[in-house]
């Protein structure tokens, strides 16, 4: 198969995840049994709706006719961005899902680079020098640390930091009507994100090092790095330069993979920690029983995620010249 | 096979915690009418009591005794690992082996359904299913399974396309062995390690499942589940009861999923020879 097709079909897959997740949106609330605009809305919305209200939407919806035109009612929605009314938050489901995702894109930025970075550093480094005490160490511990659930580690950082030493603020991503300024507000922001962050990087480290670790150990036994040797390279040059740099392919492969795993692990960080963003969001939506937000934030979470393979998969491609080469 | 991973197992150190933990949470789930003296859906009218003789691990915010809850809550999150790992590893061998075996239009269209089943976010189609069907258990062991078994079928299926190369394999077909019989007396026990990690895995990834999905909220009401206890206790940090309510159930949760990490992880190291004998073992 060449790179072209390659590149195609895994597009053609991503394009497949996304139809089938607008699919579930579509039909779930309508295959429910009784009126749709029940299950689009959900029975504790319909108790405060008026009847004209419930007529505009019946007429928005198409829920009169037959269900192509639903259908095609419910595409152009999408295609104008409208993705329903939040009757809990009573605004639009875009703007709350606006409000709400920058904290999120900050949290897991944050996360994905800090984790990264720090799992391949500590994995060149414990690679490097296998079987020494360190190496042990760091094998062992980390092991132990993603063992845990992502959700237990946000807990316990929260029951040591917030409850017991009480060091951190327990929930919120700013102290509400502070009113603080420039470099307090800053200040502030980041005192609140230092647990979440530090959770969401404990979880997400496991992963990087171990792969790091191991594709070390392979490479060291290979004959370019004895020729880096034999040349006079410093330790430093051969590990980050020869070894690390051979790294660069499995974890850039295994960070793409990891990214719903991200995703995910944000959602249950930001409830344990209260922290404004999709997670808390998707909470109360859960709890409210809000359908069309619901639904909002998962499509949209879908579609970071599905963006984010892709592009993991596209990026692939330009960091091995290998695979450029071969054909 | 010179070398049988699975009974590498009870020789590796962190395999063998692992099993110790597995079995401490078997027993538990196995012997919990014994261990424990309330019923877990019982009210006994106080809440938030003290540990005591009378409630290992004192009552949570109704009134429940939270140690017979966590003993039958094991019940729960060992059926659902269990459950998809036997289901989700039963398509995967089926699939993959017969994609390698008959090739063809079999083979592309199966390819193409488990590439297309692994770019959608599972825990999100989940939530979706869950928050408009009725959440029960034999619903949420369908769908991690549904979602599962694609991961499996690709490994199965470059296995036995390599399995099918070797000689024993051709010697085999020149004996006149059909097809059927190729797949049960010759690739199928070789596959067996390979399943067996992959079970380990999907059980693991079931487990948590199971338990985020219960801490979010989208869970069968009746059920007794760790991570809806964790939600339940999430609601109450500022009062004494985490320490018997929220931590425990926590650990709980932490030994089934550090227990099923350990062996994976040691079973992957037994299969892949280049990485053996080099972790938390000194080597020389």
């Amino acid at each position: 198969m060449n790179r072209e097709q390659n590149s195609r079909t895994s597009i053609l897959n991503y394009i497949i995840a996304l139809a089938v997740i607008f699919a579930l949106n579509f039909i779930l609330p309508r295959m429910m049994p009784g009126d749709p605009l029940h299950a689009i809305y959900g029975d504790e919305a319909l108790v405060a709706m008026t009847p004209q209200m419930e007529a505009s939407l019946i007429r928005e919806f198409a829920l009169d006719r037959s269900w192509t035109d639903q259908l095609l009612a419910y595409v152009i929605n999408l295609l104008h961005c409208d993705l329903g009314f939040s009757y809990y938050y009573r605004t639009q489901v875009s703007s709350v899902i606006m409000g709400a995702l920058p904290w999120t894109l900050l949290l897991t930025g944050l996360a994905l680079i800090i984790a990264t970075a720090l799992g391949i550093i500590l994995g060149i480094e414990s690679g490097w020098q296998r079987g020494a005490t360190l190496d042990r160490c760091l094998v062992a511990g980390l092991m132990f640390l993603s063992g845990f659930p992502d959700f237990f580690v946000g807990i316990i950082l929260l029951l040591i930091f917030g409850v017991s030493l009480n060091m951190a603020p327990l929930s919120g991503a700013v102290t509400p009507y502070a009113g603080l300024k420039g470099l307090d507000y800053l200040l502030d922001a980041l005192m609140h994100l230092i647990l979440p962050l530090a959770s969401l990087v404990a979880v997400q480290l496991g992963a990087v090092y171990l792969l790091t670790r191991n594709t070390i150990v392979t490479l060291l036994g290979e004959s370019f790095i004895l020729t880096a040797r034999a040349k006079g390279c410093s330790d430093l040059c051969i590990k980050y330069s020869h070894a690390g740099r051979n790294c660069l392919l499995p974890v850039t492969t295994a960070t793409g993979l990891r990214i719903p795993h991200l995703f995910t692990g944000a959602l249950f960080i930001e409830i344990i920690f209260s922290y404004p963003g999709l997670g808390s969001l998707l909470n109360s939506a859960l709890d409210a029983r809000d359908y069309p937000l619901i639904q909002g934030i998962l499509l949209i979470v879908t579609i970071a995620v599905l963006t984010a393979n892709l592009l993991v998969d596209l990026l692939y491609k330009r960091l091995d010249p290998r695979v450029k080469y071969a054909h | 096979m010179h070398i049988n991973p699975m009974r590498e197992l009870f020789f590796d150190p962190l395999a063998r915690i692992g099993l110790v933990m597995l079995a401490a949470i078997f027993l538990m789930a196995a012997f919990a009418p014994l261990l424990c003296a309330n019923s877990p859906d019982d009210y006994t009218g106080q809440i938030f009591m003290r540990p005591s003789s009378g409630h290992l691990l004192g009552t949570d915010s109704m009134g429940q005794d939270i140690w017979s809850r966590l003993l039958y809550g094991a019940r729960t999150s060992l059926a659902v690992a269990v459950a998809v790992a036997v289901l989700s590893a039963s398509l995967s061998v089926f699939i993959g082996a017969t994609s390698a075996l008959m090739g063809g239009l079999y083979e592309t269209f199966w390819m193409r359904v488990v590439d297309a089943l692994t770019s959608i976010p599972t825990i999100i189609v989940m939530i979706l299913v869950a928050a408009y069907l009725r959440p029960s258990l034999m619903l949420l062991i369908l769908l991690l399974s549904a979602f599962f078994w694609p991961g499996g079928a690709r490994i199965v299926r470059s296995q036995s396309l390599s399995l099918i190369e070797r000689m024993h394999i051709s010697a085999a077909l020149t004996f006149g062995s059909g097809r059927r019989q190729i797949l049960a007396n010759h690739i199928l026990p070789d596959l067996s390690p390979i399943v067996f990690a992959m079970m380990i895995q999907d059980a693991r990834r079931a487990v948590f499942m199971e338990a985020g999905l219960a801490f979010l909220g989208v869970s069968d009401p009746t059920m007794i589940s760790w991570g809806k206890m964790m939600h339940q206790a999430l609601a109450f940090t500022y009062l004494d009861v985490w320490q018997w309510w929220l931590l425990p159930t926590g650990l709980a949760l932490s030994l089934t999923l550090m227990g099923l990490s350990f062996i994976g992880f040691s079973l992957e190291t037994a299969m892949n020879p280049r990485l053996k004998g080099n972790l938390l073992r000194r080597e020389g």
